[in-house]
This record gives structure tokens, sequence and C-alpha cells, in this order.
């Protein structure tokens, strides 16, 4: 999952738009069943063809779950170098034909797990995997790593706007020695203080007679609506791998 | 049984700092203790020991009649809310309903619907149930924490620096709050105007205990404030002022209310005579050359004293 700092100013939630989408209001463990079984199907797709199919399915979720289209385009661009440089190095190999297919198919993958991450409350999310039994101690330590990143990027924002206000102005490159050093001096500041940070949340967790176990208790249940997205999904995965498989030709 | 009782603690960080050093102190039940002292005075050590955050300690932290160590820390803090002085550390919830049950959940306490509510209500946010956590304004986040610790149901409340980093408006507001609140209350903070609108005793902290008593006592024991490095609230310097102009005071206000209260007094029992002494001392002016003087020596008398 992508958990870069999105936004401008101040704390942006990875879900900030959720709440507002009917996507958002879908039940957490039917997106993710539908969500997983597409991606891992698109995967896993070889003929060209089925992999432009696969891609056009993730676009037609992404327009249809209303998200705004500029904050996931801002998420995808986070990836866009994993990406490249995956295509890239596939078609270094095996050619441009290669290549294209090789971004369509991760992008196929990327996207539809975006509007998972962006369409559903994180702790939503979280609160789902734990329902579908994924032990408590993955959920929890999901859980705090989200905390902690968005805690990293929030001290990362304070320290470059604090020493842009002295008149830092970045290390042009890096011979630059005094900007480099700067750079790295502030980065050990960040982690330092991000671990203080940390552990103060640790401590308000515990003051809130926090265990282990996060307990799930919006209680939602899978309607026929979210059925219907679980379905809708599997189905068109099913029907690609099915092709793909030769079954049907 | 006391809800809280220290004897004798002290605490020394991994680097040798003595954060604190022979302190004892206790709560009754119901009683509402401000712990004022300068920055790196041990405030938040203090209120970290007794939440069973910092171990091991020197002395003894007693808890509902109950000794603190490491074996019970974890069981002892079900009877302590604390407020830390961030808020962003302890809310965790999506939305303020969501996150002022979270901990009740946690506990797996009963009523948590009833619990919510009666939170939400003493700390003025039932209107904002649904509200994300994360929009709200700094001010609006403090009382989500507040409402938080309420629904558990706390024998003590530990206040850690609580009016810090708000505005006038929302610093009132929580005052009043907190003020009206019947509970067991633990106030760490160097807002000594704040303290003295809301408890009724204090504590002098600077690494070990230098004075305890009532607001108005601190306040009165000028040496020891400056020794601590404590600012009188504003209106106590003003109060001082006006005494050195020829006011008769007689009890040093700490806080506005009181401040208000005796004004009365003294106008009820003076009557005009004292209306007309403070004008003349305003307005009189150069003109009036006897006067004058008297209100320059009244004014140099007591910083000779000093
Ligand atoms: N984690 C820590 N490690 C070492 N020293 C600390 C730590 N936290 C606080 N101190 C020191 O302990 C003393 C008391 O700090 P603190 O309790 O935060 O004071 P206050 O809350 O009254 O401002 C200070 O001298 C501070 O520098
Ligand atoms: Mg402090």
């Amino acid at each position: 999952m992508t958990m870069a700092h999105f936004g401008g100013h101040g704390r942006t939630h990875l879900s900030e738009y959720a709440g507002d989408v009917w996507f958002g209001k879908l039940d957490a463990r039917a997106k993710l069943v539908g969500i997983f079984v597409f991606v891992i199907v698109s995967a896993v797709l070889t003929d060209f063809v089925l992999v432009l199919v696969s891609l056009a399915v993730a676009l037609t979720l992404v327009l249809a779950s209303r998200l705004p289209v500029f904050y996931l385009a801002r998420m995808y661009s986070a990836a866009v170098p994993f990406i490249l440089f995956a295509s890239v190095s596939v078609f270094l190999f095996g050619g441009w034909e290669r290549g294209i297919e090789m971004w369509a198919r991760t992008s196929a993958c990327v996207l539809p797990l975006l509007v998972l991450a962006a369409g559903t409350e994180t702790f939503d999310l979280f609160a789902g995997l734990r329902r579908l039994h994924v032990p408590a101690v993955i959920t929890t330590l999901l859980m705090l790593t989200q905390r902690y990143i968005l805690l990293l990027s929030e001290e990362l924002s304070r320290m470059s706007i604090a020493r842009k206000a002295r008149g830092f102005r970045g290390a042009r490159n890096l011979l630059d020695r005094y900007g480099v050093k700067v750079v790295a001096f502030t980065a050990g500041m960040v982690l330092v203080r991000s671990f203080d940070r940390a552990d103060d949340i640790y401590e308000g967790l515990k003051c809130k007679g926090f265990g282990q176990e996060m307990t799930p208790w919006r209680r939602s249940r899978v309607a026929l609506k979210d059925g219907l997205l679980a379905l809708g999904l599997a189905t068109v995965a099913g029907l690609l791998l099915t092709v793909q498989l030769g079954v049907i030709t | 049984m006391k809800p809280l009782e220290i004897a004798d603690v002290g605490f020394t960080y991994e680097d040798g700092t003595v954060a604190l050093k022979g302190l004892s102190m206790s709560i009754g039940k119901g009683e509402k203790v401000a712990v004022v002292g300068p920055n790196g005075a041990g405030k938040s050590t203090l209120l970290h020991l007794i939440a069973g955050f910092r171990m091991p300690f020197s002395g003894q932290v007693m808890i509902e009649g109950r000794p603190l160590d490491e074996s019970s820390a974890d069981d002892l803090r079900k009877h302590v809310g604390l407020l830390f002085q961030d808020p962003d550390d302890q809310i965790f919830m999506p939305t303020v309903e969501e996150d002022v049950a979270f901990g009740p959940r946690n506990l797996g306490l009963d009523d948590i619907e009833g619990r919510v509510a009666r939170g939400m209500r003493s700390s003025g946010m039932e209107t904002l149930a649904k509200r994300k956590t994360h929009r709200l304004s700094y001010g609006m986040k403090k009382r989500v924490a507040i409402a938080g610790i309420l629904a558990m149901d706390p024998a003590i409340l530990l206040l850690d620096e609580p009016t810090s980093g708000l505005d006038p408006r929302s610093r009132a507001e929580l005052i009043g709050l907190l003020k009206e609140m019947d509970r067991t209350m633990l106030i760490a903070t160097h807002d000594l105007e704040a303290a003295a609108e809301i408890v009724d005793k204090a504590v002098v902290l600077n690494v070990g205990m230098l004075m305890e008593g009532t607001m108005r006592e601190l306040v009165l024991a000028r040496d020891l404030m400056h020794e601590a490095g404590l600012e009188l609230p504003p209106i106590s310097k003003l109060f001082r002022v006006l005494e050195t102009m020829g006011y008769p005071m007689d009890d040093l206000p700490v806080s506005l209310d009181e401040a208000v209260e005796q004004l009365t007094r003294v106008i009820d029992r003076e009557g005009k005579h004292a209306h007309a002494h403070i004008h003349t001392h305003v307005h009189g002016g150069h003109e009036d050359d006897h006067k004058h003087s008297k209100a320059a020596a009244g004014e140099r008398q007591p910083r000779d004293e000093k």
C-alpha cells in the first residue's frame, strides 16, 4: 500500500474522501475479497488483450468509485517510479510490447488497490482484515505501521518547513557537501523525533486500555450491494482467468 | 483510602537527569490539585509515573490503595485517566464518537453508549459525535481526548498542561469545563491563572516539592515564586500595583472571579470613598504635589523591603 504524504499542508489522511462516496460506505470485507481476487488474477494474466481488458476494468472501477480522480492520480504518481522501473527492465530484456504489457498489468493491479485504500476508512480496512481472520498481530501491526508512517511524514514536513524558515535551500547536488550534511542530519532528527512520538502514541494507546487485539465493533453486515461488488469483481476475474487458461476460446 | 498517595518518590532518567526527588503528596477523593512549576520541573514525569509508564522509581505510589509497580501498572492504569499535552497522541479513531468509545471498548466495560454520551456531554461535545477527528481544531481535539478519558470513568484525572496551545476562547471554555467537573484531578501546569480558577490546592514542584498550600498562599510567597521561576497571574500583579497606590487590599486575588468578588466587597464597604480614592490617584497628576509624593512613597516602600 502506498502511504506517502499526499497533499500540500497539514495531515492528509489516506482515506480523506472515503466518507463522501458510495464506495466508501460498502463493507470492507466485500471490497477486500473482491479487489484481491481481481488483483491476483490480473497479476497472472499473460495474454496482451486480456491484460488490456483488466486494465480497462480497473479504470472503470476508478471512475465508478467516484473518488476524486486527481487524488488517485497523485497516489498513482507516487507508485510510478516502481512501475516504470519494472516496465523498463522488462522492456530492455523483452522488447517494447512486453514493456507496455508489464506497465498495463502493474497498473491494473495498482489502481484497484489504490481505490481500496483511498475509498475505505483506514481503520475499517484493518478491522475488515481482522474479520477475515487475518491474525490480530498482523492487523495491529499494520495499524501501528500506518500510524507511524503518517507520523514520520508529519515530522518530515515540519522539519522541512523549519529548515526553509532558516533559509536552507536544499542540497543542489551530491557534491554540495554542506547541503548533504544538513539533509542527512535532519533525516536523523526526523527518525529520533518520530521515535519519541511513536512512544507517546503507544502510551496513548495503553491509556485507552489497548492490549493487542483491536476490537472491531462497527456492526457492518455484508448487504446485497456489498455482495454484488465482490461477486462482480470475482466474476470478471473468473472470466479473464478462464479465457487465459484456454477453457473458453 | 485516598485515590492517590505518593511517598518520598524519586526518579532519574537513564541519562542521569534527576527529574524528581523526595516528593510526597496525596489527593483526597473529589479534590482538585495543581502541580505548578517551570519547564523541566518534572511535572510531566510525575504524571507519567503515576500512569505507570515510567519505572522504576524510588519511594511509593499508591493508587486506590494499591501499590504501583511493574506488575500492577497495566491494571492500575484503568483507574487513571491521563490527558496528554498533545491530543494528537491519544486520538485514534476516525470519528469523535468512535474515539470516545475506543477506551471503554478496549476495557470491555458495560453500557458503552451511556458512557460515550456522558463523556461527550461533560466535555461539551454532544453535537459533534459524527465529526472526523482529524479535521477538528486543536481545542476541539483536546475536548475529544478529555471525553475519551471521562468515558473510561477513571478514579483520578491527570491533566498535562491542559491549557497550553489553546486560544483565549477555548482556554476559557476548558477552564470552565474543568471547574464544573466533579472529579478527582491532578493538573500539571505553569498557567497559574488557570490553576487558580480550577483548583483549591497547589503544589509547587521543582524536582522536589517547594511548597504546598492554597493558590492564595502560593502567590503570597513571593520569594518562593521567584525561586521556582513562576510568574504571578496578571490579575494578582495588577492588585499588587493597586495596593502600592493605596488600595485597601484585604486579600490578594488570584483569579478574575476572586478579583471581582473582592472589588464588590471593598466598594460596598468603603462606599464612595474607595472610588474617590482611586480616582484622585489616577487623575491627580502633578497638580496635586502632596498626593503625588505620597503615592510615590507608597510605591517605593515594598520595593525597598525586598
Ligand atoms: N526522556 C527523557 N530523557 C532524559 N531526560 C528527560 C526526558 N524527559 C524529560 N527529561 C528531563 O527531565 C526533567 C523534567 O522534565 P519534564 O517532566 O518533562 O518537566 P515539565 O513537564 O515540568 O516541563 C527535565 O530536565 C527534562 O529535560
Ligand atoms: Mg511537561
